[in-house]
């Protein structure tokens, strides 16, 4: 057996530099490359926590904020509720108020129109009188009527004061003695003397007819009216039935 | 003629220097090795093809393998185990080329192979222990085994040459035999077994290589003594 020491050197000499070649152009760039992969695998991996934990923190904020929402929605729904509530509450009493306002004003209008009907049947009633009255009249003498009437007419001049009748006979203008029916030329002259008798001898009449007297006379001076006919007797009575109704006293 | 196994022949002359011709087929594949290393990684990328694929496998199954027998981390012993396999692998594949003796076929070689395994074990020993505590753990379990355990370092790395240059040399000798004798088809079956028992020799030998480089390094009950010693004192 014959070991060729020359071929034994160059053979470990050969082989570390083997080793020193696959060393540098091997090993330590393939490691190189895994670790580098590695590495980058490892980043991605921790990226993708680090996504997954902000997309978790994401999720969670925007299930406050939901929740946030929710709650203002809730808010803003009583609200809307309470502000329906008063508004519905306002609207209920303007309502009640306008109904109570309607309700017055046609108490009001219903009032007028009773007040109006009324007055209606009662200038119809005082109209109906008045028919009648000249129904029953038309049933008596017109001059025996007039001449009884003028005659407390008379009477009326003569209960007044003095000083009254001196200025009714002192006026300018003639004092106005107006008949429900057209007196004769000799009933005028009698009871011009009549009233002369009572006012004096200065005294100047002139005489009129107004069938709306119904019955009876009127004298009219400067500052003196005396009536003795139907119609202000109508009317007296027609005053006297819508005045208020005093309290009786038993 | 079948030349002896032992012998060596001359290829050329470098100077005084002779250059065999296990020399000029070991320097062939260690340029193969190195250019084929250099093609493929000098376009390392982060998606790779099928090439970078492969190249990492293989480095990744070795990373693996010395991480499972060493149990420590594989990136200071990857060179040299890494080479040791690749290198032999390659080295008795080439027998598959017509007309090259594999270099593993020759004494030279493994012994060559050996003696860097032995030199590294010891080298490794004393990193990882320092020289006393690996000059301790010759004296494991106790002192009497010192000689024992000097004489182990030897014939196991004597073994260690001897296995592989035994199975390469028999087999590449039985196969140039079989096509003196019988034709050019009958040795295929032998040579498709030969390309097994090369790649289980190349396993076997860096995983030695690994379990001894491992004994050397890792702690003895011994260290542990002395350490609890050094720390009373």
């Amino acid at each position: 057996m014959q070991i060729d020491w020359w071929t034994f050197g160059l053979q470990t000499i050969n082989v570390l530099v083997l080793i020193w070649l696959l060393q540098r152009f091997l090993f330590r760039p393939v490691k190189a490359i895994i670790d580098a992969r590695r590495d980058a695998s490892e980043k991605l991996l921790a990226d993708a926590e680090a996504a997954r934990n902000a997309a978790q923190e994401a999720v969670a904020a925007i299930e406050a904020r939901r929740k946030d929402f929710s709650k203002e929605g809730e808010a803003i729904l009583a609200a809307a509720q309470a502000t329906a509530l008063t508004e519905r509450a306002n609207m209920l009493e303007q309502a009640r108020q306008e109904a109570a306002r309607i309700e017055t004003e046609a108490h009001k209008i219903l009032a007028r129109e009773r007040e109006t009907q009324r007055h209606e049947l009662e200038a119809q009633a005082g109209e109906l009188a008045v028919v009648m009255a000249r129904r029953l009249l038309d049933l008596l003498p017109a001059d025996t009527v007039t001449a009884a009437l003028l005659e407390a007419l008379a009477q009326d001049l003569a209960a007044l004061p003095a000083e009254a009748r001196r200025e009714l006979a002192a006026a300018e203008r003639p004092v106005v003695v107006t008949t429900a029916t057209a007196l004769s030329a000799d009933a005028q002259t009698a009871w011009q003397e009549r009233l002369t008798q009572l006012l004096g001898k200065d005294a100047r009449f002139t005489f009129g007819e107004d069938p709306g007297l119904i019955a009876g006379a009127t004298l009219q001076g400067p500052h003196t009216l005396l009536r003795r006919n139907w119609r202000a007797d109508l009317d007296r009575l027609g005053r006297s039935l819508t005045m208020p109704v005093p309290p009786s006293h038993e | 003629m079948m030349d002896s196994p032992l012998s060596t022949h001359l290829a050329f002359t470098l100077g005084p220097v002779p250059i065999s011709t296990t020399v000029l087929t070991t320097w062939g594949i260690m340029a193969a090795l190195a250019a084929a290393a250099w093609a493929v990684t000098r376009r390392l990328t982060m998606r790779p093809g099928t090439a970078q694929a492969c190249l990492e496998l293989v480095v990744e199954t070795i990373q693996g393998q010395i991480h499972d027998t060493m149990h420590t981390a594989s990136t200071l012993f990857l060179p040299l185990i890494g080479t040791l396999f690749l290198f032999i692998l390659a080295a008795n594949w080439s027998s598959m080329v017509p007309g090259i003796e594999p270099p593993t076929a020759k004494i030279e070689t493994d012994a060559a192979l050996a003696l860097i395994v032995f030199l590294s074990v010891v080298g490794f020993g004393i990193q990882a222990r320092g020289l006393g505590g690996y000059l301790r753990s010759f004296a494991y379990p106790n002192l009497f085994l010192v000689p024992m355990n000097l004489l182990e370092q030897f014939t196991r790395t004597f073994a260690l040459v001897v296995r592989l240059f035994g199975n390469v040399m028999s087999g590449v000798f039985i196969i140039a035999i079989l096509l003196s004798l019988v034709g050019l088809l009958v040795p295929v079956p032998l040579m498709a077994l030969e390309l097994l028992t090369g790649a289980v020799q190349a396993y076997i030998f860096a995983v030695l290589a690994m379990v001894f480089i491992s004994g050397a390094i890792e702690e003895k009950p011994s260290d542990a003594a002395q350490q609890q010693e050094d720390t009373a004192s």
